[in-house]
């Protein structure tokens, strides 16, 4: 069992790294805001950290949850329809893991 | 469009993510239950720091006594992406006062943000995003609770084969984002591929992290030279 002061401590910590994380990027990108032609570079960003996090996640994944992503990919590409493509994606976890995975 | 008008928009336009969101949030109440967290500390994380993978890493860790530093480092680490989100917002945020940037940064999140990339020029960033947040926290701290509370109803509860719905939301963002920005695409790819590389030469986490979006990264600034001159 873990103590109350302790599990305070460390959802205090959590708080403040998070927010630390939400709000240093931007203070760092008002630093470097007049450096012509910078805001195209910043803007990648975000697609680089979601492909950074994606591809070894992919990569080690079983068949049932490469085919999940390859099925919210698919629906997100199409309809761009968030509820549909995570929901058919959880779907093929859930039923498609036991035949998928054994297979 | 005024702030306000622009946060209404903001949470009228999350109507996707608020499903989701809440799908983890009963996840994450039923795991909290699982791991003896009480539900007003579960709902205390959730409502200071408002983070999926940040709260699912800590719980990792859940247990007596607790490893301070190393939850601190693991959430850390899901968490670096928001580096990356603040510094996208850079010059969006433009015409708030300072004090205002400093307090509703807490409410900055992937999807508001992905999604602010593929709102009208007028829309204002910063209120969207917020609302935006608004939405999602009401998802998050709802399906904590409701997840907290049928706890007792699913016993043994093992995230299982569903654990990897974190990356599938991921996936869902990362297409909003491709389809919805005017990025060109190769930082992102060679990100990718760096990854990869990285990943399957046995490098840490974290420096398949740093690695890969370094590479993009310079990717990027090549093509803005190349653009500019």
């Amino acid at each position: 069992m873990v103590d109350q002061q302790n599990t305070l401590l460390a959802i205090g910590i959590m708080a403040l790294i998070v927010y630390l994380t939400r709000s240093t990027g931007y203070f760092i990108g008002l630093q470097l805001r007049h450096i012509r032609g910078i805001q195209p570079v910043l803007e990648a960003l975000p697609g680089c950290a979601f492909m950074a996090i994606l591809a070894p996640a992919v990569r080690q994944g079983s068949v049932s949850e490469i085919v999940a992503m390859a099925c919210v990919i698919l629906i997100m590409w199409r309809s761009n329809n968030v509820a549909l493509a995570t929901g058919a994606g959880v779907a093929v976890l859930l039923f498609g893991g036991p035949y998928l995975d054994t297979a | 469009m005024t702030t306000w008008q622009s946060a209404k928009l903001g949470i009228t336009t999350s109507g996707d993510y608020f499903l989701s969101t809440f799908m983890f949030g009963v996840m994450f109440g039923l795991t909290a239950s699982a791991v003896g967290m009480q539900s007003w500390q579960a709902l205390l994380m959730s409502a200071t720091s408002f983070t999926a993978s940040g709260q699912f890493a800590a719980l990792e860790f859940w247990s007596a006594p607790l490893p301070l530093a190393t939850i601190a480092l693991s959430v850390f680490l899901v968490s670096t992406r928001n580096l990356l989100l603040g510094m996208a917002m850079t010059h969006h945020f433009d015409g708030h006062s300072l004090g205002r940037r400093i307090l509703w940064l807490f409410m900055l999140n992937d999807p508001g943000v992905v999604n602010s990339f593929r709102q009208a020029d007028d829309v204002d960033r910063l209120g969207y995003v917020t609302g935006y947040g608004l939405s999602m926290m009401t998802a998050w701290l709802s399906s904590t609770l409701l997840g907290l509370s049928v706890a007792q109803l699913v016993s043994n509860f093992d995230l299982g084969q569903v654990s990897f719905a974190g990356p599938l939301v991921m996936a869902t963002m990362m297409m909003l984002f491709f389809k919805g920005t005017r990025s060109a695409p190769a930082p992102w790819i060679l990100s990718g591929l760096v990854a990869l590389l990285l990943f399957e030469i046995g490098t840490p986490d974290y420096l398949v992290l740093l690695g890969s979006v370094v590479a993009g990264l310079v990717v990027a600034i090549l093509q803005a030279r190349r653009n500019r001159g």
